[in-house]
């Protein structure tokens, strides 16, 4: 099993599909419309309802950088945290993407969540490099775990080996 | 006067186009001498004559420029002989390379065949599809899709248990068909001979064509299955530059195969599925010892020749010809198989000219099918198409591209040509002979017994149906379809009058016609799906006509539970009425 301990607390790697993964919040890269659209989006409607999106809709927007909060509808997880990480290659991705997963970080913490999954942020459609989104992501949430958090464990949930080594080699650095 | 300053996205497409820039790549950017050759081999250059911004080099220019631009000494040297000083340079100028790159190319590669140069168009446009894509700049049903295909693994959203679901219904079909569950359809058969995946349009819209495969497996008595995950032999990639998607997806196929200890994946009739699992992936997926494959094509030829099936062609008795899918004759070699295939089972071939590698495209290549937007485009660009098959006199067009089928369906209803489309699987299938089933011997009924009358089926009994169509036979077809099958019908005849319905009498499904005057099917089915009274009421769409490519694609709200072309068929309109409650019932519990 791939982990990094963080004092008490864990980052672990798994596989899977993170909508349907039993933890107490997931992450969800959603765009500044806080439309949920196709991919993990429509798993999320799909298989969560249609009080999902109408909660979004009453949100009416979400900054890049920035992250908002939704109950889960039918899916196993309570909340759903929909973080706007960068897109297509825009300008400060780095900067914009430590944001957003430290917004993610952030709106867990208020909800009590012990367990949060994130996917790899922008690295499929969004082309965000895979080694930044790696380093950023890794480092980020490591620091929020050493730094008094009362989330327990971090789950990384990686669609494919594409992904999956890349997060390993790095998680395993830290370990 | 002095030219705007250069966006983020135009550098960031700078520094990608550097690099794809190959040995091959940049022969055929600096290859092309303007001569014009390669024009009449393009069918958008046929239907538009006078617009000198349909030739294939002025597709190619939008990229020429760019590299011109920045990587080659003529750009520096002589600016304004070579395009360089009309590089893009702003975001509005990228939205206008975006219409060139994805609204006037079908990256069908004829053009490449008439280049004396052996300048690749296609190549390029795809490169430059990839660059625009890299930034965000790309029609809404293909960032729709890709998207689907990164995160889903596949390129129609269909989620696993949907997609199991379905293969168990396929199960269930054709064990009443066979009257044995002997065909049922394995799923993750850990050393199965074959590993056949398919287009996720045989799911969502055309399962029979899995069912007609299942088929023809079992009366070969092949070791086969169907994989949980991998299934998808299309990739977006292919469409939309991005090879990274175009890799990951090929993987996932590869992948599965190993993990089953598979011999060989089958590749069911699609034409870019073939071209990017066999062809292309190999290279996205960055493959040292790639898994053997083959067509379906190729399988189902195979059980004729070894006699593992045996087949009559009497029963394909009408005329067919057959359209080569671009991504199998011009770019894979692939075009003699399914002529043999096709002769073994119907009786009346007529090939359409020109043929083979040089057989004009679909118009439905490329993604084309995806981009709702250029659809009055597209259908203008397939007069060629339409001439070509009028001409065999043909009642069926047969193809071995999913993709094609679309493409040839949308053209054939646009230029009235009155004929269907067929592929290989559909015909081997309705040719294969079964050994004969020995009826047991008549036994007369003893006197004193009475025999109770059968009960006719109702497989709709007790379920409330919309049918919303604006033409009155349409209409009334569809009530007595419904209505025999047991089913309780309201109607309606525009898009307020369903919408009001549906919300009053919460039918549990609405067959919806597309194409009605006034508020049509499209902002009928947007309606119902935010209204909250209907929102989760199953919609069917029955259509005719490709707006309906629209919701499937750009996705503004969530798609229809299921399509039927139009003319309806009785039996394929029940069975799908009754699988889709059943399946949204099976959900809500
Ligand atoms: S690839 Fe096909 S559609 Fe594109 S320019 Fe060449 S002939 Fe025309
Ligand atoms: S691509 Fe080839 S045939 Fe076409 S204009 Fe250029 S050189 Fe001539």
């Amino acid at each position: 099993m791939v982990e990094q301990r963080v004092g008490q607390k864990t980052i672990r790697l798994v596989r899977g599909d993170i909508t349907e993964m039993e933890v107490d919040a997931f992450v969800f890269d959603i765009t500044e419309d806080v439309k949920l659209g196709s991919g993990f989006g429509g798993a999320i409607q799909q298989r969560g309802g249609v009080a999902i999106q109408k909660q979004l809709d009453t949100i009416g927007s979400c900054p890049t950088g920035e992250a908002v909060v939704t109950e889960a509808g039918l899916l196993k997880a309570s909340w759903i945290i929909h973080a706007n990480g960068p897109k297509f290659r825009e300008e400060d991705e780095e900067a914009k993407l430590a944001s957003a997963v430290r917004a993610a970080l952030a709106r867990a913490e208020e909800k009590g969540v012990k367990r949060l999954a994130f996917p790899p942020i922008g690295t499929g459609l969004y082309q965000v490099p895979l080694d930044l989104c790696t380093r950023v992501m890794v480092d980020t949430i490591s620091e929020h775990l050493s730094d008094g958090a009362s989330l327990e464990e971090v789950l990384i949930v990686a669609p494919d080996d594409r992904e999956y080594k890349p997060f390993a080699a790095r998680i395993q650095e830290g370990a | 006067m002095s030219r705007p300053a250069k966006t983020h996205k135009v550098k960031m497409m700078e520094q990608q186009l550097a690099k794809k820039l190959t040995r091959q790549v940049v022969g055929s950017l600096v290859g092309c001498v303007h001569c014009g050759m390669c024009n009449d081999a393009c069918h958008y250059v046929l239907a538009f004559p006078d617009d000198p911004k349909m030739t294939p080099s002025y597709k190619a220019d939008q990229l020429r420029k760019l590299f011109k631009a920045n990587f080659d000494w003529t750009g520096k040297a002589i600016p304004w002989w070579v395009g360089a000083d009309k590089a893009p340079l702003t975001d509005d100028d990228l939205e206008v390379i975006k219409d060139i790159s994805f609204g006037t190319c079908t990256n069908c590669r004829r053009c490449t065949l008439s280049c004396p140069m052996g300048v690749d168009t296609a190549t390029l446009n795809r490169i430059m599809r990839g660059l625009l894509s890299h930034v965000g700049v790309m029609p809404e049903g293909v960032r729709v899709v890709s998207k689907d295909q990164w995160e889903l693994g596949n390129q129609m959203g269909v989620l696993k248990e949907d997609y199991v679901d379905t293969l168990e219904w396929m199960s269930e079909e054709l064990e009443e068909d066979l009257g044995h569950g002997e065909a049922a359809i394995p799923v993750d058969k850990a050393g199965a001979k074959i590993m056949y995946c398919i287009n996720p349009r045989e799911v969502k819209y055309d399962p029979r064509t899995i069912k007609e495969a299942a088929l023809i497996f079992w009366a070969a008595g092949e070791s086969w299955t169907m994989p949980s995950e991998g299934w998808d032999n299309t990739n977006f990639g292919l469409f939309s530059g991005d090879d990274g998607l175009g890799g990951v997806s090929a993987r996932r196929e590869y992948d599965k195969a190993r993990q089953l200890g598979v011999e060989k994946i089958v590749i069911s009739e699609c034409g870019h599925g073939f071209r990017s699992t066999r062809c292309e992936g190999v290279n996205w997926a960055g493959e040292q010892q790639p898994v053997p494959m083959e067509s379906a094509v190729m399988t189902m030829l195979r059980f004729i020749k070894e006699g593992r099936i045996k087949v009559d062609p009497t029963r394909n008795p009408e005329r067919v010809t057959f359209h080569d899918s671009c991504n199998n004759a011009r770019s894979c070699g692939f075009y003699e198989e399914p002529r043999e295939l096709l002769k073994l089972v119907t009786m009346d071939f007529q090939e359409m000219y020109p043929n083979r590698a040089e057989n004009y495209c679909c118009t439905g290549g490329g993604g084309a099918m995806s981009m709702s937007e250029y659809t009055p485009r597209r259908l203008e660009s397939a007069k060629v198409k339409a001439d070509q098959i009028r001409a065999t006199g043909a009642k069926v067009v047969v193809t071995s591209c999913h993709n094609c089928v679309d493409g040839l369906s949308d053209l054939i209803k646009h230029y009235g040509l009155g004929c269907e489309v067929k592929q290989l699987v559909n015909l081997v299938a309705n040719a294969l002979v079964l050994d004969e089933v020995k009826e047991p011997e008549a036994v007369p009924a003893p006197a004193e017994i009475e025999v109770a009358p059968v009960a006719v089926a109702s497989p709709l009994a007790g379920r409330k149906i919309l049918v919303v169509d604006d033409e009155d036979d349409v209409r009334l077809f569809l009530t007595t379809v419904f209505e025999d099958a047991g089913a309780q019908v309201l109607t309606a005849s525009d898009g307020d009058t369903a919408v009001a319905v549906a919300r009053e009498h919460q039918p549990d499904l609405i067959s919806l016609d597309l194409s009605m005057p006034g508020k049509d099917g499209v902002e009928t089915f947007v309606e119902l799906r935010r209204t909250p009274e209907t929102e989760e009421i199953p919609v069917c769409v029955v259509t005719g006509h490709p707006e309906f490519r629209q919701v499937i694609y750009d996705r503004p709200v969530a798609p229809p539970e299921g399509y039927l072309g139009k003319p309806v068929d009785e039996d394929k309109l029940v069975a799908y009425a009754h699988h889709i409650i059943e399946h949204r019932e099976a959900k809500v519990h």
